[in-house]
């Protein structure tokens, strides 16, 4: 139990080295035991996790640059705990939905570099420790777009690259003029997330311009419009198992970066800056739906619609209130279980029939019902129907944005029907009517290995649906918490005015 | 007037400090006379020849301790002094032997390479242990020409022209430099630079004209040297007629040769207010940096990709000099610690498949296609280079980054912001075209070959050395701490 987190980390990165000695046929085997494995010991971690306790736990740390403040060191708490075990499951589920591919073995080495970064973006509390395993996420994954992709991959893995990258940059320059503020503060060295959290930057315009860069660098990650331009290129030309994991795990580092680094460093600035970050996320959540709707592949729909409900993750994080923290939050899981599965359904289809375009289809409710029923199951839990994991999350942020504006809140809440719209007209297009097409008539229903991937996807997606709470309040607990830091720690009079008035809802406060 | 007999304590030269030199040159001295005594020795012989005396003569700047000044107060053998000599030495330890290849080449039958070789060395070793501008100049001139010579001796219709080019543009910016010394002679009658500065700051740097034309032929002289823009023109052709081994080494050592005058000439200004050198730096390291990059992306061969990467990453930390703090003075060097693993590795890769037809393109040795497909046909060497290339990109935790992320915060922490933003844009137009070659050797289909045409020069020693620098690529975040802290204590020490 010791060092839980840095096994977690480097276990895959491990398994990813000696896995190159492995023979090329027992690769597939070999990659679903490692991610299982890694998926168990996350479970473990949620297990031995003490759900009241809001602070950070498992803390470790050692040395790496110590001239300079920097440490390797990780903790958990209750806004990282589900990211994790997030993204140790999806890429199992990922993994056990790989169809046949070429140089399968490259393929999960890659796999299992991705997830060691992926796990140690969520885990790592030092700033240039964080930024190091953000920035190695994307080898890998240009790797697997590039290498795996249909069409105009290299086009789409270099401007995913070049695209993050930029961003990262500035947001690295902003680490390190804030290091410097840490510095001339305190006399220390320091890149420790935590330390920083207790300092007061009193310069308002300082705060501003670093939340700016920090922003730049989540922002494009998101990705937030305008910078969304990459995503659909990416999803477009990735390989199923390359989008399941984008959409699930690796989006989720922009907005888990929002919360963990700009709400608590930068509580004045994240104020000044509600207004345009929500008319920004206002214009994903409606434009992006418009776009999705127009589309004719489904791959790029489910891209589009990924956008969409960013937006909403954003808003209910810069709803900056217990609520819409949360709610944003647990709209992340959802959004990645429910996405990546949606993904990888798209990705049977494809490997049927290797065509996307809706208009292809028609009637596949006839020959395939059972993938017809999961497609339908995880739609409704996209658009965000009741008793769905999806409603929670879209819930819960918009009902936090309520306190902030009630006027955005109701155009936001537009992404409920506009989602219903272009989901529920892909699926007429596709599912339902004739067979109008003769290559769809002979079509297999999914097989046992696919079932098998999507089933326990389905039954989370109801019982965190119908029951939440079990994530839900270990998130509320670490929610809490930072929400009363922030508060504390804003530096004007009207920050906290504005707080506390968001934070009123049901009179608790 | 009589002049009163010199006496001079031998004990007050403090010869230890010439040490170092003179193992080089001795080194040199013998091989020649083994040539003489029995000639067609195998290039094998001289190259582990070479590397004794090399790493003797880097035991003896690690194990000197005598005074800082030497011989006559010429020599000044400070903290700045030892680490360049420790990356003189450690570069060239890693360089000799790529000479041990499985083809023949022309010039490693001759043991005057070799010769010529330690030579090169000492020259830069008395080039950086000084701050005495005749020095500085025998110095720079007998490593340099040393090194025509050398780029000469790969025997090829472009090599000759690589080492005449090379020899012109030294010829000139050897003059400038006279010129420069002689201005600054004049104004204030010392060619010691610590004097110099003394004075200068004195007479407040009057008469204004004067110094700035001093200093102006001084920047132009050490802009051919450090092959900063505009005057950088000669040196992708340099590179591409030089052997890929020489060429890896000339993006290294030489520069940091270049960089540890620079530090000592100009500091003195930026630390005494004079804002005119600031701009004209600053200005300096923008173009070189911008515009290397920017040629860098529309070139059709990896070697010259790389020789404009390697003026972009001396424009990056030229961004020091500029600066002038003691952290910005130390990430210098901790960048080009970092800079010399990755960039002799990326190569050494091409040494090792140098081919002596050219298949690919009439002109250039490795073009973007040659390495087309190479992760289907050579994994492993395809995954180094590609290591290689991220790294340069300066992707985290490899080498670069390090130096990268050190020299950014040193930029920051002195208040230049938007110089900071432009060095991280640059950072990110670098990563495109690094990237360029990644995507030829993961996503291109191969072309008609069986790979060996990769590994076509290389031998258990050449492999060697692509895994040492590997290793120090990939695990540089084990040492980064213990060599900067090694590196700011000697900074520090000598006052930089």
């Amino acid at each position: 139990m010791e060092h839980i987190l840095s096994i977690l980390i480097f276990f895959p990165m491990f398994a990813a080295i000696l896995g190159f000695m492995v023979d090329k046929d027992s690769i597939r085997s070999y990659g679903l035991t490692i991610t299982f494995i890694e998926f168990v010991l996350s479970l473990w971690l949620w297990l031995s996790f003490d759900g009241t306790n809001p602070s950070m736990q498992f803390m470790e740390s050692l040395s790496l640059f110590s001239s300079y403040g920097i440490n390797y060191s990780v903790g958990v708490d209750g806004i990282s705990l589900f990211l994790v075990v997030l993204s140790t499951f999806m890429t199992f589920i990922a993994l056990l939905g790989l169809g046949s591919t070429h140089h399968v073995k490259n393929m999960i080495i890659s796999i299992l570099i991705l997830e060691m970064t992926m796990v140690g973006v969520f885990l790592v509390l030092d700033a240039i420790v964080f930024y190091l395993f953000w920035e190695l996420s994307l080898v890998p994954m240009l790797y697997i777009i590039g290498g795996w992709g249909a069409g105009r991959r290299i086009y789409a893995a270099i401007k995913f690259f070049l695209y993050t990258f930029t961003g990262s940059l500035i947001m690295l320059i902003g680490m390190l003029f804030l290091a410097n503020i840490y510095y001339e503060t305190t006399g220390v060295w320091s890149f420790s997330i935590l330390d920083w959290h207790q300092l007061q930057i009193m310069n308002l315009d300082m705060q501003n311009w670093l939340f700016l860069a920090f922003f730049l660098g989540f922002a494009i990650k998101v990705p937030m419009f305008p910078f969304h331009t990459w995503l659909p290129y990416a999803h477009g030309q990735a390989p199923t198992i390359g989008s399941v994991i984008l959409a699930a795990v690796l989006l989720k580092m922009g907005t888990y970066g929002f919360i963990r680094f700009s709400l608590p460093l930068f509580p004045d600035a994240a104020v000044v800056f509600l207004t345009p970050i929500a008319i920004l996320s206002l214009i994903m959540i409606v434009y992006t739906a418009m776009i999705a709707y127009a589309q004719e592949d489904m791959k790029q729909v489910i891209a589009y619609s990924s956008v969409s409900h960013m937006g909403v993750i954003i808003l209910g994080t810069f709803a900056l209130n217990v609520e819409g923290i949360s709610g944003s939050i647990f709209l992340m899981i959802s959004h990645g279980i429910v996405s990546g599965a949606l993904f990888m359904l798209v990705g049977m289809i494809y490997e049927r029939r290797h065509t996307k375009l809706i208009s292809e289809f028609g009637g596949l409710a006839k020959v395939m019902p059972n993938y017809a029923v999961v497609f339908g199951v995880m739609l409704m839990a996209s658009v965000g129907l009741p008793l769905t994991i999806g409603f929670v999350g879209e819930f819960l942020s918009l009902l936090g944005f309520y306190r902030v504006s009630p006027a955005m809140t109701v155009i936001a809440g537009s992404t409920i029907i506009l989602g219903a719209v272009y989901m529920l007209t892909l699926y007429k297009k596709s599912f339902f009517g004739v067979i109008t097409n003769p290559a769809n008539e002979s079509l297999k229903d999914m097989n046992s290995q696919e079932k098998i991937a999507l089933f326990p996807l389905i039954a989370i997606v109801i019982w965190l649906g119908v029951y939440p709470k079990p994530i839900l309040s270990p998130i509320d607990s670490s929610v809490k918490e930072l929400v009363s830091f922030m508060e504390k720690k804003a530096v004007t009079h009207e920050t906290k005015e504005f707080l506390r008035s968001v934070n009123t809802i049901g009179g608790e406060k | 007037m009589e002049l009163s007999p010199i006496s001079v304590d031998f004990a007050s030269l403090n010869l230890g400090a010439l040490t170092p030199m003179v193992i080089a040159i001795v080194g040199a001295l013998f091989i020649i006379i083994i040539d003489l005594i029995k000639s067609n020795l195998s290039k094998s012989f001289y190259t582990m020849l070479s590397i004794i005396f090399v790493v003797v003569d880097l035991a003896a700047v690690l194990g000197y301790s005598g005074a800082d000044r030497a011989f006559f107060d010429v020599m000044l053998v400070d903290g700045l002094a030892i680490i360049s000599q420790v990356i003189i030495l450690v570069a060239s330890i890693v360089l000799i032997p790529l000479s041990l290849t499985s083809g023949r080449f022309h010039e490693y039958r001759y043991p005057e390479f070799f010769a010529l070789f330690l030579f090169m060395i000492a020259g830069f070793q008395f080039m950086v242990s000084t701050d005495n501008l005749i020095l500085i100049f025998v110095g720079l001139e007998t490593a340099s020409l040393a090194l025509y010579a050398m780029i000469a001796m790969h025997n090829r219709e472009r090599s000759f022209e690589a080492a005449i080019k090379y020899f012109t543009m030294g010829a000139m910016a050897a003059g400038l430099f006279a010129f420069g010394s002689l201005i600054l002679y004049v104004l204030s009658g010392s060619v010691e630079l610590s004097q110099i500065a003394e004075k200068l700051i004195e007479r407040d740097f009057q008469p204004l004209p004067l110094v700035m034309i001093a200093t102006a032929f001084m920047l132009a002289s050490f802009g051919f040297k450090l092959s900063l823009m505009p005057f950088h023109t000669w040196t992708p052709d340099v590179y591409e007629g030089s052997s890929a081994a020489l060429a890896g080494y000339m993006a290294v050592v030489p520069k940091i040769a270049g960089f540890v005058v620079s530090m000592r000439l100009f500091e003195f200004y930026v630390t005494s207010g004079i804002t005119w050198i600031q701009d004209i730096l600053y200005v300096l390291v923008i173009v070189t940096m911008t515009g290397a990059n920017v040629m860098a992306l529309i070139q059709h061969d990896v070697k010259r990709m790389l020789a404009f990467s390697s003026i972009s990453h001396a424009g990056f930390v030229m961004a020091a000099i500029l600066i002038g703090t003691t952290q910005a003075n130390s990430a210098l060097f901790l960048y080009w610690v970092m800079f010399m693993f990755t960039n002799i590795g990326a190569f050494s890769m091409l040494w090792i498949s140098r081919h002596k037809s050219k298949k690919w393109h009439a002109r250039f040795d490795h073009p973007y296609e040659k390495f087309a497909g190479m992760i289907k046909v050579m994994p492993i060497p395809a995954s180094i280079m590609g290591l290689f290339m991220i790294a340069l990109a300066g992707v985290p935790p490899f080498s670069v980054f390090w130096g990268k992320m050190y020299m950014l915060s040193a930029v920051v922490n002195s208040g230049f912001i938007i110089l900071a933003l432009i060095m991280a844009l640059n950072s990110a137009i670098a990563a495109y075209y690094y990237l360029k070659l990644v995507v030829y050797m993961f996503f291109h289909e191969p072309s008609e070959n069986d790979g060996t045409q990769y590994m076509k020069n290389t031998s258990l020693q050449l492999q060697t050395i692509l895994a040492i620098t590997a290793f120090f690529t990939l695990f540089s975040f084990t040492f980064i701490d213990s060599i900067s802290i090694t590196i700011t204590q000697l900074v520090q020490a000598s006052g930089y």
